[in-house]
């Protein structure tokens, strides 16, 4: 058993009742996933003929034909594609159900007081029907993010959540990134230019690194912009604990992002970036992954004018990490099925296919810390994995099983093939729809 | 008797400048249900002129070799807005565009023709996909959104250039939510579904009446009705001679407008976006009616909420006309992906549809939605040569559109800069400009 397991382990025994479940859990036999053709992500070629046992939620182990442990349930992959689970880092799952809806829509503020203190997980549904969705799509894990507060340029805190059938065991982890927005669209906000974006942010971090909590009835200086809340959420902003994601597409935006970053040394993702590929070389040299969408080919608004599809392989090229998260709602209604378009058109345009897969995958889990226990297939780490029914870069192709954590869950999307079933062709009644 | 279809700004649109060519050696899917293999297409003066095995080239005729390469007809897109909300988009897109006359609910009398942007940027980039004629539509704001029109896909400098030569009007119709959310939101007509109908109803009935009184007059009966520019439109359908387009999600609002339709006496060419048609999918069949789907979208608003994938599998599963449409100029770039979807979701539901099929989704069946289908469409001798070769299999998504060939004109070559054309705007844009090492 691994270090992870046993940690998981002991931490189950030490919360009660869920411990009896964990032994229970750790008695039960492995799975045994044979003749996968399995894409570690540690190699650019396949294992073929591959052999991963799990058991208690993770990998215990993996090799070409390996004999499965005795009294292993079989799970016999057929030579299909087996990957780990994927990774959008960029969704709101979780926090959307019907967009045109504002009641069932928590992913923005409006109006108020919290900008940078706009921490989205209270609002997280884990009975949201977006989520086994996105989860039969073959996505296991997803950065949900927030997108607009009424302090600019600030947008909020985003999450990263595990998409495990437990409702309990959504949220993997909060605070994992704090969200700016600048450019054309969000300018507004600070005021109507770009520049005063900047320049709140900057205060903003000026003053959340002079901010001490006050003794009680202690009020800050009096024109200090920032309220007592953003300025605490900024804290692990500023000490670099949490990485600051900036959204900006215009080159000028992502050389401002460049010289905060050599300015103040904090880490920066940025996202969106579709003119990130003219400023490649500069986001390599100070490793400042991008979050992209390889769709984007047009000008679609005037900070965007560069957009091309080989921005992803240009930015491959130059040695800067990508990760994906397409736009508009396939990012979080087809957050899996979006994601995986996402990469096969990038790899459409020049970026190597297994880097299409690790965009999805080691990628975003190195971005967010999360290498020690997902991203690949190795000992140790969570079972988060997908049997594929053809290459997951296709979108066509679709999962045939899949695990989270090591928990087996439906590939599909329940809600849909509860519809699918009761309208079926296939299987006519007398009876109305609704009997079915 | 006055001709309600009439077009005063006719179409000046003349092919680009071509050769006759033979494509030789691909697989072909033409669009008419046939997938032959290794075959020969003979583009003559605009025509296909023949398909087969081992045709023989006139002399003078560009010769293309296409083993291992695909053919299919043109990509016909049936629901698009480039033009009427072309790229960039901007804040003042949140307040008005080309594409709504958001004002009445009636804008029969708007012509989305006059909206067009030719310089859209967007028009380009679905050539590259493979888009050789789309409809554009006016936006779902309106019960009456106005007149679409046609567009063959190649560069113009005037709309008029670009229109496809007497192509049919259509009519733009929604129901449901985006029209009462667009006027109950202000506290004005039609705020509830039953409103909505109420208000189509009424402009049916002064159409018929307005049809009645040109009819008279046509017999020498009394003085001319003062023309009416919604009431031209209306009557156009009710005349046959402009086909209807209906905006519609829910099973329960499509069939009101089936009815609706019969009680007027027109027919409906079309649903788009029709979430729940797989509900209703023999209803489809007896009305005639195409369904305009999307592989995948949903959930975005209430009517969405039970949209499917596999919507067009079961529809077509039904004997009804699907046609994929994008309604996007992102996934317009890859209606043949988008038709992988909606195969791929048939299949895992126990439907199989081959390739040769769903092909006429995105070629055979949009060009029957805009009552084009004895001209475009399909390969078949006689038919407009409007062509595409992919790199590989079209449902693919890291197949490339290769060439494309509209009236026969070599319109697009993946391999030619020359034959890429662009949009005014882009050009000289500092923040676009290819450079340096990483120039493709």
């Amino acid at each position: 058993m691994s270090r992870a397991a046993v940690m998981r382990v002991l931490a189950a025994l030490v919360l009660g009742a869920n411990a009896l479940i964990r032994v229970a859990d750790a008695q039960a036999p492995a799975t045994a996933i044979v003749h996968a053709k399995l894409y570690t992500m540690e190699s650019v070629q396949p294992i073929e003929d591959a052999t991963i046992v799990l058991r208690e939620g993770v990998v215990l182990s993996v090799g070409a034909s390996l004999e499965p442990p005795a009294g292993a349930r079989i799970v016999d992959a057929s030579g299909h594609i087996v990957t780990p689970g994927f990774m959008s880092a960029g969704t709101q799952l979780g926090l959307l159900e019907i967009s045109s809806l504002p009641d069932t829509r928590d992913y923005a503020l409006a109006s108020g007081p919290l900008g940078a203190a706009f921490d989205t997980q209270y609002a997280l549904n884990p009975n949201s029907t977006l989520l086994p969705r996105a989860r039969g799509d073959g996505l296991t894990r997803a950065v949900s993010f927030p997108d607009g507060s009424p302090v600019a340029p600030f947008l909020g805190q985003a999450v990263l959540l595990r998409l495990a059938p437990d409702p309990a065991d959504l949220l993997e982890r909060a605070h994992v990134a704090m969200f700016v927005k600048v450019g054309g669209a969000a300018a507004a906000s600070a005021g109507g230019s770009r520049s005063a974006s900047w320049i709140l942010l900057r205060n903003a971090l000026d003053e959340a690194g002079r901010y001490k909590a006050p003794a009680t009835g202690v009020a800050g200086p009096r024109d200090q912009l920032l309220g007592r809340l953003d300025a605490e959420a900024l804290q692990p902003v500023v000490a670099g604990r949490m990485p600051l994601a900036i959204v900006a597409d215009r080159e000028s935006d992502i050389r401002q992002a460049l010289r905060l970053h050599d300015e103040t040394r904090l880490p920066v993702i940025l996202y969106g970036g579709a003119e990130a590929w003219r400023v490649a070389d500069e986001l390599a040299a100070r490793r400042i992954p991008v979050v992209l969408d390889p769709t984007l080919n047009l000008p679609g608004t005037y900070d965007a004018l560069g957009a091309r599809l080989d921005n992803a392989s240009l930015l491959h090229a130059a040695g800067v990490r990508i990760a994906i998260s397409v736009l508009a709602f396939h990012r979080t209604y087809n957050a899996g099925g979006g994601a995986r378009l996402g990469a096969g058109l990038a790899v459409a345009n020049g970026l190597p296919w297994i880097e299409g897969l690790r965009a999805l995958t080691t990628a975003p889990a190195a971005i967010f810390g999360m290498s020690d226990h997902y991203g690949s297939v190795r000992q140790g780490l969570d079972a988060d994995l997908v049997i594929w029914n053809g290459d997951p870069l296709e979108p066509a192709s679709a999962p045939l099983q899949i695990w989270v954590r090591g928990v087996e869950v439906e590939p599909g999307d329940p809600r849909e093939r509860e519809l699918a079933r009761r309208y079926s062709p296939l299987r006519q009644s007398e009876w109305p729809p609704a009997y079915r | 008797m006055r001709d309600f279809a009439a077009q005063p700004y006719p179409s000046t649109y003349h092919p680009l400048p071509r050769r006759d060519t033979l494509i030789r050696g691909a697989t072909v899917l033409d669009g008419a249900g046939r997938r032959l293999e290794a075959a020969d297409l003979l583009l003559r003066e605009g025509k296909v002129a023949a398909i087969g095995p081992g045709l023989v080239a006139p002399d003078g005729t560009v010769i293309v070799e296409a083993a291992g390469r695909w053919i299919t007809p043109g990509i016909v897109d049936p629901h698009s807005h480039n033009g009427n909300f072309p790229t960039p988009y901007t804040g003042e897109d949140l307040l008005h565009t080309d594409a709504n006359e958001d004002t009445d609910p009636n804008a029969a009398q708007v012509w989305a023709q006059h909206s067009i942007n030719v310089q859209d940027p967007g028009f380009s980039r679905a050539l590259a996909g493979g888009v050789t004629t789309l409809q554009i539509m006016p936006g779902s704001m309106n019960l009456f959104g106005g007149r679409t029109i046609v567009l063959r896909n190649v560069p113009a400098s005037t709309v008029q250039g670009m229109m496809f030569p007497d192509a049919p009007f259509g009519l733009k119709m929604a129901c449901g939510e985006n029209v009462v959310h667009s006027y109950g939101d202000k506290g004005s007509f039609p705020v509830s579904r039953m409103g909505a109908i109420a208000g189509q109803r009424t402009a049916w009935t002064q159409a018929r009446k307005y049809l009645e009184d040109w009819r008279r007059f046509a017999r020498g009966d009394g003085k001319p009705p003062d023309v009416d520019l919604k009431l031209d439109t209306l009557a156009g359908v009710l005349t046959g001679d402009i086909r209807v387009h209906v905006h519609c999600y829910r099973a329960d609002d499509i069939a009101q407008m089936f009815d609706m339709a019969r009680e007027f006496g027109f027919s409906i060419a079309a649903i788009h976006h029709a979430a729940e048609g797989y509900k209703i999918a023999d209803l489809f069949a007896r009305e005639g009616a195409c369904a305009a789907v999307w592989p995948d979208w949903w959930g975005f608003k209430r009517e969405a909420f039970d949209a499917i994938r596999e919507n067009a599998a079961y529809l077509h599963a039904a004997g009804a006309c699907v046609a994929m449409h994008s309604d996007s100029n992102i996934s317009g770039q890859r209606l043949t992906i988008e038709a992988a979807k909606s195969v791929a979701a048939g299949a895992r539901a126990g439907i199989r549809i081959e390739p040769e099929v769903a092909i006429e989704w995105v070629t055979h069946n949009p060009a029957r939605m805009l009552g084009l289908d004895d001209r475009i469409g399909t390969l078949e001798p006689g038919k407009f040569a409007d062509v595409v070769i992919w790199s590989g299999d079209p449902f693919s998504i890291y197949s490339h559109v290769d060439q494309v060939y509209i009236d026969g004109a070599l319109a697009f070559d993946r391999s030619d800069p020359a034959r890429q054309p662009g949009s005014d705007f882009e050009l000289g844009q500092p923040s676009a400009a290819r450079r340096g090492a990483h120039a493709p």
